[in-house]
């Protein structure tokens, strides 16, 4: 496979100006760009609005991007850059993410929910997704779960994760799609309802 | 939703669909909302797995660039913009050069005609030059009546057409004996007093 070959065929399309293909690449790369935002800024919502600043200059700047590097990386350092203005400008001291996790994790997520504009609905959401998928995990088959899994997780390759588990390549990715269908499938329902519910709530 | 495009659609996320087929699929996802909708969903089960905590997974941001970039001109139309001048510009650059090369051919060509008269005087300068000094290595004992001594300063002595008809009529009757061209005689005269002169200023060699 060619390498970032799925990022790079968006990103051609973006650049003879596809704005639907930007929009799937925000969908992939939204919640890594907010992750990585937070090791800057704890509240979340701060943190989204830095990832959002970071998506439009990355956008303004798709046409300088040759593809020299993977796509990833190169957003990644966008939102590097952005985070670290946004906390200068606002006189702030970086706050590093990895402080917090060698605290506890509850008490993290109550100090991360205390400093949080979002609504209770909304967080009520977040939980039933995140329940709604660890639930759809565990009832997966052992050889689906230990492929989703070691791609998600680990970040392994096709041929890696083949490797590990001595079956073929095909199987990995027949198994991980499978995964994901299973998956989807329950949390399609909590989307068209929890996003429709949290719409009407604006 | 066919089985086998969902599947592909995994692999892409993955990056491990060829690229041929990354193009065809990229195409139909940037233009397919219930496949774009999937396609964000599979990354909320990643961010699930990974643990990201703090990330609302019903974040609206995707929704919210969407509509930040929406006012802004494709990038294809910023590029095309950009590209014009830059097309244009290709263009006029062999013009542009083939006008340079056939300035300096020009000038070039004016130059060496304005010095191509001076070249031929120069090399008769210098093949005087030469033959002077020859002569003198031989020990001709002074300059010579072929090669006049100073030819370069000198002006050219022209006799008047009334001399010269004179010098021609006096050939005709003069007898053979006498038949001596007087202008030859006055030059003969002439170089022979200025080798006099050159020879009484020449100081005599130390015995």
């Amino acid at each position: 496979m060619g390498a970032d070959a799925s990022d790079l065929s968006l990103v051609r399309r973006v650049q003879r100006g596809d704005k639907g293909a930007f929009d799937a690449l925000v969908l992939k790369y939204q919640h890594k760009l907010v992750k990585l935002v937070m090791r800057y800024v704890r509240n979340p919502a701060e943190a989204e609005d830095i990832a959002q600043e970071a998506f439009i200059k990355a956008y303004r700047a798709l046409p300088q991007f040759r593809g020299d590097s993977a796509f990833y990386t190169w957003l990644y350092r966008i939102a590097i850059n952005t985070a670290k203005n946004a906390v200068v400008s606002r006189d702030r001291s970086p706050v590093e993410y990895e402080l917090d996790r060698h605290s506890n994790d509850e008490s993290y997520d109550m100090q991360g929910r205390m400093k949080d504009s979002e609504t209770p609905e909304g967080l009520v959401l977040t939980d039933e997704i995140r329940s709604t998928v660890n639930a759809a995990i565990d009832a997966l088959p052992e050889d689906l779960r230990t492929a989703i899994v070691l791609r998600e997780l680990e970040g392994l390759s096709y041929e890696e994760i083949a490797a590990a588990m001595d079956c073929p390549v095909g199987t990995v990715r027949s198994r991980i799609f499978r995964a994901r269908e299973a998956i989807d499938k329950r949390l399609r329902e909590v989307f068209e309802g929890g996003l429709g519910r949290a719409e009407e709530l604006g | 939703m066919n089985e086998e495009l969902d599947s592909q659609l995994s692999a892409m996320f993955d990056d491990e669909l060829p690229p041929a087929e990354c193009e065809l699929l990229a195409r139909r996802l940037s233009r397919d909302e219930l496949l774009k909708a999937r396609w964000g969903r599979y990354a909320v089960v990643g961010a699930v797995i990974r643990a990201e905590r703090g990330v609302r997974l019903n974040a609206r941001l995707a929704g919210r660039v969407n509509a930040a970039i929406s006012s802004e001109p494709a990038l294809g139309e910023v590029g095309v913009a950009a590209r014009a001048p830059r097309a244009a510009l290709r263009w006029w650059q062999p013009v542009a050069g083939a006008a340079v090369a056939a300035g300096v051919a020009a000038v070039s060509v004016l130059w060496l005609r304005t010095q191509a008269p001076q070249a031929p005087l120069a090399a008769a300068r210098g093949e005087a030059a030469n033959v002077e000094v020859s002569c003198l290595g031989a020990g001709c004992g002074g300059r010579s009546y072929v090669n006049p001594p100073t030819p370069l300063v000198r002006p050219m002595v022209v006799p008047s057409t009334q001399l010269a008809n004179y010098v021609v009529a006096h050939s005709m009757v003069a007898p053979p004996v006498a038949r001596r061209n007087l202008l030859s005689a006055f030059m003969t005269s002439e170089a022979a007093a200025e080798a006099q002169e050159s020879q009484a200023n020449v100081p005599a060699p130390a015995h």
